[in-house]
């Protein structure tokens, strides 16, 4: 758990030394399983990519200067598909490693709806009596994958969380469902990813993680809060 | 072109006996200034402004194509310019949320549809036959209709910009947000019916594109030697046959759906907006392809030139090429690896996505192998060509990481896929062009360039680009999704958002820069060399600027090889090589083999003509009919539309005998309406397998749609099975029967008695067209209710089309038959007609068997 | 005429053996998740995972089958189909090799 810190710290280091302040949207400042994942594949990716491009580089500035005679089954063959093939099997091999353990197999203990429409979430959660409406906030527990099955009213949308978990589209006539978890209670942002007309750019909403012994009793009394100001279209 | 050494001409000749190849012997000099005059007059353009609608000439048109795309290259870069404005600051108020939605979903648009296709197509079109040793392309009248649809349809898009109904729905047009529920008014329509219509013109491009590289090289030219350039846009122009199809499709079934209410995305009525993706991308993913080849083919070209070498690794090339032709068509889900498909299907896409950087790689180290091998001089194309280096690779490797499905997960829908996809396409298309421009303006102008400018361009510009776009990785991955027009609650996007948008402007100084350095050198620049770079492709054996007929004679063998090409000109210019001159007083050129080049006959071209602006003018007027919902008046718009097609055929027929063309001494070819298989022969297979491709996509949607849509169920069908049988037996009865008729005709047009055959074919084919009509209007279930209904009748659409085509092709047989066109060998149009009439059979028999085992007949 | 466009199609075979199995291996996945094919048992695995494995077999035999037929490798005129048989077996290898270490829907 200690280590686990030690690399989140880590990983939003760099990019909030880069951009200074505050990265609620950022997938690079993990606050979860899935998100953590993703983000250390990208910088697994990126060390690897930038060695590559030096290369490609390199490779380019050489040949400036006197004519060398080079076979020309090195180039294509060796290093065109040889080389390059075993990069990318090791790079294919890392994706499907990783999307196959985020993949949601089975189902999670906490399951939760997302509905979206044109511009708004409506949220269906365990409340402390039954199931709870929210607009615009999502109640999770803390600590454990959560599962939230994503369907769209009118268009297609998409269901964002960056610091929890990659996105999966709302599309209507079809239930998607998305694992995600926040390692630690707070608010985390989300939006709708996918165009889905005027009001796209204005489909924020939150997901409100609970520590898990306040969870289902706390979802109450924000989810009035929520829903004084919401209403559906 | 082969052999690097440099071998004198007699030697050379002896290896190409050895090796199995043929000779041609050269044609007596003639006066090179004579033949020129001769030449001029039967090739040259109308005067004045005539000339200008009339006008077929390859030159011309590729130019005209190429200076058209320049102008919509710079409109939709004022569009991205205000896009970068109104991102600038976090609640930029410069645009509403309306406009910057039709903003920049017309940038997108018009870069793809309106600015990096046709600028290709005009590459293609002015250079190939320059490069292949001929002096047009296959169908002349072909590539004007091209530039007119592409011209109308853009000028379409463009007028609904400027009266503020342009499409908003994004370039991608996802419904159901495109569908008339959310997307009322005409601007979708105006997507839909604006891109079908400029993709007419693509059709058209590749089809001639494809011909003119399989069957008008230069004698002797075998297909494994030709210039690399011809083998990129080979593989573009199949490309764009397989390719655009899927998109055509689609927009037709959204179009319908949109104006007739038939339910193909709807899911409340059986539909799937995941059919929709499906065909988008099936298209969307090869377009990055079809862009990136042809520039890729302008770098195999250029790079052994600037560096006094050829290039490295031809073979490996070529299959890397076939390699990109196919696998693109395998990487398109990863488009839509968020839409909830299964994991291991994402799982194939990921694979066939990195796959797809394979046979890039080979081609990038094929590259710089060559510039190992030998000196490179920077000359300014080379600028441009590191420009290449630098920028394509950083977006190829982007691209790997979101072909890795997690990364995509996060990285989809981000400004990070904007930075990915402008390094892959400014990088992969828009440096290569411009290294293209730069290395081909003397060629195309006569002139020499301005010093100075041009550099000042190309850093510029590289300056502006990675100050643009490098910054958009870091802007994604912190969150910012696509599309959004104002971000309040994010102020850690503002300083990349400022960034971006500052150095975008500098990059629109430098490619204004590079647009002043092409004029300047156009109108000031000083008469350049012949053949400045010692390029060795025949593209610069010619006089410059080039002649209306490129080459008063074809290189023969003898004259091939050449290395540079200047030692091919002056033979070329007297009139040593095949075919010199015009003494016939008609537009002649070579037709060869596929894949040695021997000469297999002389084609006659029609000359200059209007009737392609005509044509082009009627699919607009249908177009525009279509778009103000005048949906009746459109049949008299389609009837012009036939009898326009009807004159386009009659321009192709011939009442009299053609003696045999003496093209050199010994060498005697038969002209093209006693051949055996003509231009027209090839073409056809070219537009039937465009057309296969269609038909195959409507068999993909119906599948799709039956089997994986999740949607209710179609209700009972109302027909009983035993009253559409019938129908279904008797169209495709007809169909076999017509397919049997024009066999007999063509046996019986040898002894000059066709007539019965053709009326029997007529007559059948009207009577399976009358079978489909009945069953269309008769006896199907209502196409609104469901989407088995409306694909069902589709199907019936697509089959009732092509009996209508053969119907036509034997009417139009009679009419030859009645003007004595169909005698003595001379078979008109009954050889396309059977390719024609047996491609329906085929169809009619799948689309009838497809509606049986989707259930409910 | 004939040799040229003979010689085209076996350049284009490799690739097009690929293009062939990719898509009906998708068509089964797609249709095999849709249907309920993988809850049917056989001895070898699931009916769902035995029919996309038979295609991807037949398919990398056929690209195996051309790269016996096509040996030349002398001139690039023979070497073009070799290779053209090479790209279809590798993609084919590589891009369907998920179906056996994956879960399949």
């Amino acid at each position: 758990m200690r280590g686990w810190k030690v690399k989140r710290l880590i990983m939003s280091a760099v990019p909030l030394a880069l951009a200074g302040c505050d990265t609620e949207l950022s997938a690079l400042s993990p606050a979860g399983p899935a998100a953590a994942q993703i983000a250390w594949l990208w910088w697994g990716m990126l060390a690897a990519s930038s060695a590559l491009f030096l290369l490609v580089l390199v490779l380019v500035a050489m040949s400036f200067g006197a004519p060398r005679d080079v076979p020309a089954r090195r180039w294509t063959h060796t290093l065109g598909v040889g080389f390059s093939l075993a990069v990318l099997s090791v790079f294919l091999a890392a994706g499907l490693w990783v999307g196959e353990r985020l993949v949601p197999r089975g189902a999670a203990a906490v399951e939760v709806r997302a509905h979206a429409f044109q511009w708004g979430w409506r949220f269906t959660q365990p409340g402390p009596r039954g199931m709870v409406e929210t607009h615009d906030v999502l109640h999770i527990p803390a600590g454990e994958p959560v599962d939230v099955i994503v369907t769209a009213e009118d268009v297609i949308h998409a269901f964002w969380v960056p610091r929890l978990a990659g996105k999966i589209d709302a599309v209507p006539g079809r239930q998607n469902r998305l694992r995600l978890q926040a390692d630690e209670p707070g608010r985390y942002a989300g939006m709708c990813a996918e165009f889905c007309g005027v009001g796209h750019a204005i489909m924020p909403f939150e997901v409100i993680a609970h520590p898990s012994e306040d969870w289902p009793q706390a979802v109450t009394a924000t989810a009035r809060d929520a829903d004084s100001d919401g209403g559906e279209q | 072109m082969s052999d690097p050494t440099a071998l004198g001409r007699e030697s050379r000749a002896a290896a190409r006996s050895r090796s199995g190849a043929f000779d041609i012997p050269e044609n007596p000099p003639q006066r090179a200034l004579a033949l020129h005059r001769a030449l001029t007059a039967v090739w040259a353009n109308d005067p004045g402004w005539r000339g200008q609608i009339t006008a077929v000439n390859h030159t011309t048109l590729g130019l005209r194509f190429m200076a058209t795309a320049l102008v919509f290259f710079a409109i939709g870069g004022i569009l991205a310019m205000l896009i970068r404005t109104q991102l600038a600051t976090p609640e930029g108020a410069f645009l509403d949320t309306e406009l910057y939605n039709q903003i920049f979903t017309m940038h997108g648009s018009i870069m793809m549809f309106l600015f990096a296709i046709p600028m290709l197509e005009g590459l293609g079109i002015y250079m190939l036959p320059k490069m292949l040793g001929t002096r047009d392309m296959a169908f002349p009248r072909l590539t004007a209709l091209g530039y007119w649809c592409y011209l109308f349809g853009g000028l379409i898009m463009l007028g609904a910009l400027f009266a503020g109904v342009a499409p908003r729905d994004g370039w991608f047009m996802y419904t159901p947000l495109s569908g008339a529920t959310y997307s009322p008014g005409i601007n979708a329509d105006v997507w839909l019916l604006g891109v079908t219509f400029v993709e007419i013109s693509a059709i058209a491009a590749a089809v001639e594109i494809t011909v003119t590289i399989l069957r008008q090289r230069a004698p002797g030219m075998k297909l494994t030697e030709m210039p690399l350039f011809a083998w990129y846009m080979l593989g573009t122009s199949v490309m764009m046959l397989a390719g655009f199809p899927p998109l055509i499709l689609a927009s037709v079934l959204l179009e319908i759906e949109r104006a007739f209410g038939w339910p193909f995305f709807e899911v409340a009525r059986g539909g799937d907006p995941l059919l929709w993706q499906h065909l988008f991308w099936l298209f969307g993913h090869p377009e990055v392809y079809i862009i990136f080849l042809p520039a890729a083919g302008v770098l195999s070209t250029i790079i052994p030139v600037m560096c006094r070498t050829r290039i490295l690794g031809y073979g490996a090339i070529v299959a890397s090429i076939v390699a990109l032709v196919f696998l693109s068509f395998g990487l398109w889900v990863h488009h839509m690896f968020t839409v909830g498909i299964p994991h291991m299907a994402l799982a194939f896409f990921s694979a066939a996505s990195l796959l797809v950087a394979v046979p890039t790689a080979v081609q990038v180290f094929a590259w710089i192998g060559t510039m190992w091998q030998g000196r490179p001089e920077l000359h300014l194309p080379m600028y441009h060509v590191l420009g290449f280096f630098l920028t394509f690779v950083m977006g190829g490797l982007t691209g790997v990481m979101l072909a890795l499905v997690p990364f995509n997960w996060q990285a989809h829908d981000t400004a990070f896929v904007t930075a990915h996809l402008h390094y892959v396409l400014i990088g992969g298309f828009v440096f290569p062009i411009m290294a293209a421009a730069t290395y081909w303006m003397p060629q195309i102008t006569g002139r020499a360039r301005i010093r100075g400018v041009g550099e000042a361009a190309f850093w510029i510009i590289l300056i502006g680009f990675h100050g643009t776009f490098f910054v958009m990785h870091l802007t994604g991955l912190l969150g910012m999704p696509r599309r959004i027009d104002i971000y309040p609650d994010n102020p850690e996007w503002i300083w990349l958002n400022l960034t971006s948008s500052i150095f975008s402007f500098v990059m629109t100084i430098g490619f204004a820069l590079f647009a002043l350095d092409l004029f300047l050198q156009a109108t000031l620049g000083k008469r350049s060399a012949r053949n400045p770079w010692q390029a060795p492709t025949l593209d610069w054996a010619l006089a410059l600027p080039a002649p209306a007929y490129n080459f008063a004679s074809l290189p023969g063998p003898r004259l091939l090889t050449g290395e540079p090409a200047r030692p091919a000109l002056l033979p070329l210019a007297r009139g040593e090589g095949v075919l010199p001159g015009a003494p016939r007083g008609r537009r002649e050129f070579l037709v060869t083999s596929i894949g040695a080049a021997r000469p297999d006959h002389v084609a006659v071209l029609p000359g200059n003509t209007a009737l392609p602006l005509w044509l082009a003018g009627a699919i607009a007027l249908f177009v525009l009919l279509m778009l103000s919902g005048h949906y009746i008046w459109t049949l008299p718009a389609l009837t012009l539309v036939a009898a326009l097609i009807w004159r386009w055929g009659r321009g192709l027929t011939t009442e009299q005998d053609h003696p045999a063309v003496e093209a050199a001494p010994g060498l005697s070819l038969p002209v093209h309406y006693h051949a055996h298989a003509s231009l027209g022969h090839t073409g056809t297979i070219c537009l039937l397998f465009s057309n296969g491709a269609l038909f195959a996509s409507l068999l993909f949607g119906l599948g799709f749609l039956t089997l994986v849509t999740p949607g209710p169920d179609a209700p009972e069908a109302f027909v009983p099975g035993q009253s559409a049988i019938p129908a279904m037996a008797t169209v495709v009865a007809g169909l076999a029967l017509g397919a049997i008729g024009v066999r007999l005709a063509r046996h019986a047009v040898q002894g000059e008695r066709g007539t019965g055959a053709l009326w029997f074919s007529a007559v059948v084919n009207a009577l399976a067209l009358l079978a489909v009509a009945i069953l269309g209007l008769g006896l199907m279930d209502d196409p609104t209710t469901h989407a088995r209904d409306a694909l069902r009748g589709v199907l019936a659409g697509y089959v009732a089309l092509h009996a209508l085509i053969c119907t036509g092709f034997a009417a139009f047989a009679l009419d030859q038959l009645r003007r004595g066109e169909l005698a003595n060998g001379r078979t008109g149009t009954l050889k396309t007609w059977r390719f024609w009439q047996d491609f329906s059979l085929a169809t009619a028999l799948l689309a009838g068997a497809a509606a049986i085992m989707q259930g409910g007949v | 005429m004939a040799r040229g466009a003979l010689w085209l199609g076996q350049v284009l075979a490799g690739p097009a053996i690929w293009a062939v199995t990719f898509a009906a291996v998708y068509a089964l996945h797609g249709t095999g998740c849709a249907q309920g094919w993988d809850a049917m048992a056989t001895p070898v695995g699931s009916v769902h995972r035995l029919a996309m494995a038979l295609a991807w077999g037949a398919g990398l035999l056929a690209c195996g089958g051309l790269l016996l037929r096509f040996s030349g490798t002398e001139t690039r005129w023979q070497a073009l189909p070799r290779m053209g048989a090479w790209i279809g077996l590798g993609a084919t290898l590589f891009s369907l090799f998920p179906l056996i270490v994956l879960p399949a829907c």
